[in-house]
């Protein structure tokens, strides 16, 4: 904020406070709009793993995901934080409702800090049994952090990416549904000070310079 | 009775199996693939669980993982719908295993049933004429030798077969050799067995089938039949009860026949024996299939009553509570498969978002979909909106509310096959009752689009 706001004039520095969170606000609706369908369409077809666009003040880097997830298709979807186990009676009541839908999932919008993660999902519907691992440790795409029983049969919950294991969001000996997030996974290094927006496949990096 | 069904299916028949249950006072638990995350059955649900990729064969064909979301939820009971597992006896044998209930025949019945081949011997020693048709295939050679001594053309169906799927007319012992693999791994991939026999295609038949309900006691009834002879390509378009094909006699021999043979043969629960009909009013028994129709709401709307409800109860082990006395059918009552597909185009399944979405109403009115505004039609699936049900005292009220309901029938966003109903509707052959099955196939649509038009 420019040293100017200070002093007498609180109405133009509320002005320009106003007119500046109006600025970020439309250049996330851009980002998320116009650039990252484009993005990732571009990345899709190319053969490159990741990519970085600037555009003023604002910057968005896609990486390719880690692993292969089929079934989970757009972005936008996907923003869209899975309550888990069951549903909530906020989303019986909010069939036919697909533009609230939309809006939530905009980055501008809070919810998306919820879904500003990659977990580790469930293969399958069952009863939930988590390996013992500290929040910290270091995990690869791939590893076992878990499993699912199903029928008596153990499915392997694995972690998506390189990263370290986070907070837990299903108890061990709990039912879960298919695709249900079981272990959050953090990035291993993140630049300080960046505000980290991820959307799995491709993960979305969106952050201020 | 059950405390808790896991409704193990999608679209307007979960829907269906939600308000018996419901209406019964039994919690219900929807299974949905990702894909039908959104649907309106896993929204209005009180319980709703993902079991699966939106792939059928990983969700709504994966046995471990409706048991498994049976059992997590608690459940006692696992309703199949139609299509899917619903007729399958090793998913009811597993379900049993682990102690629930299949809501449907026990796995031994659906065993005795499951051969379309063995069915017709069984059912045609208690008594139901059968069409000429050949044993189980073994090779082409077999089937060559099997259609000569039958006599062409003739049907290729695979034995665990249902709705058509690698199901092939051949009129020459050359089609016949080009459509016998295809057909074999058609029925590998639609039903995991490839078993086929052949059997006599009847010229301008009728498909009319029999509704029945036995009870674990041996008690059954009939609900009458239901005329299916609005085809386009061995598949059901348009449905209609009673008959107009049958004079009342035919119909109640063909009726109290159907349902003395299946009671001594050992059926239990809800079932519908099919049936073709030759130009000179001969009935062939031709299959049974082991679990409610798409077609069911027709047969309520006459009889009153509530057949999935029934179905429940028969599974629960409860009676029938009521005698072939008690069974009265009203009226006339038609069904309107409502379709996401372009006549136009060779009827291509549509997918889409739904944008404006209006359910007709009106006396004598029902219409049974999972449609919502914005709902996203997925592409995994058939291609089945809803069904539109209308019911009148007579065969020209039901055909002029029909033609009513579906003016005020509004689904905006997807090409739809309402207009061809319509036309069907203003077709002479449909109003003077004697269209076949092979009717639409062989004139086509679009004569009739272009005639419903006018």
């Amino acid at each position: 904020m420019p040293g100017s706001s200070k002093g007498a004039n609180t109405g133009q520095a509320d002005q320009e406070k106003v007119l500046r969170s109006r600025q970020d606000r439309e250049a996330i609706a851009r980002l998320a709009d116009d650039l990252l369908p484009a993005l990732i369409a571009k990345l899709a077809a190319s053969g490159l793993g990741e990519i970085e666009v600037r555009e003023g003040d604002w910057k968005a880097r896609l990486r390719k995901p880690a692993t292969a997830d089929a079934g989970r298709r757009s972005a936008t979807r996907l923003a869209e934080a899975h309550a888990g186990h069951g549903h909530s009676a906020a989303r019986a009541a909010g069939y036919g409702r697909a533009e609230e839908r939309d809006v939530r999932s905009r980055p501008e919008d809070e919810t998306v800090e919820e879904s500003d993660r990659i977990v580790a999902r469930s293969p399958a519907v069952g009863i939930y049994h988590p390996r013992d691992l500290a929040v910290g440790m270091r995990v690869r795409s791939g590893d076992r952090i878990g499993s699912v029983d199903v029928l008596g049969v153990q499915q392997d919950v694995v972690s998506p990416i390189d990263g370290v294991i986070g907070s837990s969001l299903a108890e061990a000996g709990e039912a879960v549904e298919y695709g249900q997030e079981l272990v959050r996974i953090e990035l291993p290094e993140r630049p300080a000070g960046e505000t980290v927006a991820v959307v799995r496949e491709p993960a979305i990096l969106a952050g201020k310079a | 009775m059950f405390t808790k069904i896991l409704i193990a299916n999608r679209g307007e028949i979960a829907l269906r199996i939600l308000r018996a249950c419901r209406t019964l006072g039994v919690g219900a638990v929807v299974a949905y693939s990702e894909a039908d995350r959104e649907s309106l059955a896993a929204q209005l649900a009180d319980e709703a669980i993902c079991i699966g990729p939106a792939d059928a064969r990983r969700s709504y064909l994966s046995a471990s993982a409706i048991v498994s979301a049976a059992v997590v939820t608690g459940c006692d009971a696992i309703h199949p719908g139609y299509g899917f597992l619903s007729e399958d006896e090793g998913f009811a044998d597993v379900v049993r295993a682990h102690g629930l209930t299949f809501v449907g025949p026990p796995a031994e019945v659906l065993e005795r049933f499951a051969s379309k081949e063995a069915t017709r011997r069984l059912l045609a020693a208690q008594g139901l004429p059968t069409i000429p048709g050949s044993g189980m295939l073994r090779d082409e050679a077999h089937a060559l030798e099997e259609a000569e001594r039958i006599g062409y053309p003739v049907l290729i169906k695979p034995s665990a077969g249902g709705g058509g799927k690698g199901m092939r007319l051949v009129r020459t012992p050359l089609e016949l050799e080009s459509s016998f693999k295809v057909s074999r791994s058609e029925a590998m991939a639609g039903f995991g067995d490839d078993s086929l026999y052949l059997e006599k295609f009847l010229d301008d038949s009728r498909h009319v089938e029999v509704q029945v309900a036995v009870d674990s006691f041996g008690n059954a009834i009939h609900m009458g039949e239901r005329d299916c002879s609005v085809q386009r390509r061995h598949q059901k378009l348009l449905e209609e009860t009673p008959s107009p094909s049958l004079t009342d006699a035919a119909r109640q021999d063909i009726c109290e026949r159907a349902v003395k043979a299946v009671a001594a043969a050992g059926y239990e629960n809800l079932g519908t024996l099919e049936f073709l009909v030759d130009g000179k009013g001969d009935a062939y028994f031709i299959e049974i299939n082991c679990r409610v129709q798409v077609e069911h709401p027709i047969t309520e709307l006459c009889t009153g009553i509530d057949m999935v409800a029934l179905q429940i109860k028969i599974a629960a082990g409860e009676p029938l509570g009521m005698t072939q006395a008690d069974v009265i059918s009203r009226g006339h009552a038609i069904e309107f498969r409502i379709l996401a597909e372009d006549p136009a185009k060779d009827f291509r399944p549509q997918a889409g978002q739904v944008g404006a979405y209006l359910a007709p109403g009106g006396p004598g009115v029902r219409m049974d979909s999972h449609l919502y505004p914005g709902y996203d039609i997925p592409t995994y699936y058939d291609s089945l909106l809803g069904k539109l049900c209308v019911w009148a005292p007579d065969r020209d009220q039901a055909i002029a509310r029909g033609d009513a309901a579906l003016r005020e029938l509004l689904v905006d966003g997807v090409i739809t096959n309402i207009e061809l109903h319509r036309a069907i509707l203003a077709n002479q052959v449909f109003i003077d009752g004697k269209v076949t099955t092979g009717l639409l196939d062989r004139v086509g649509s679009a004569p009739f689009v272009a005639a419903g038009n006018r």
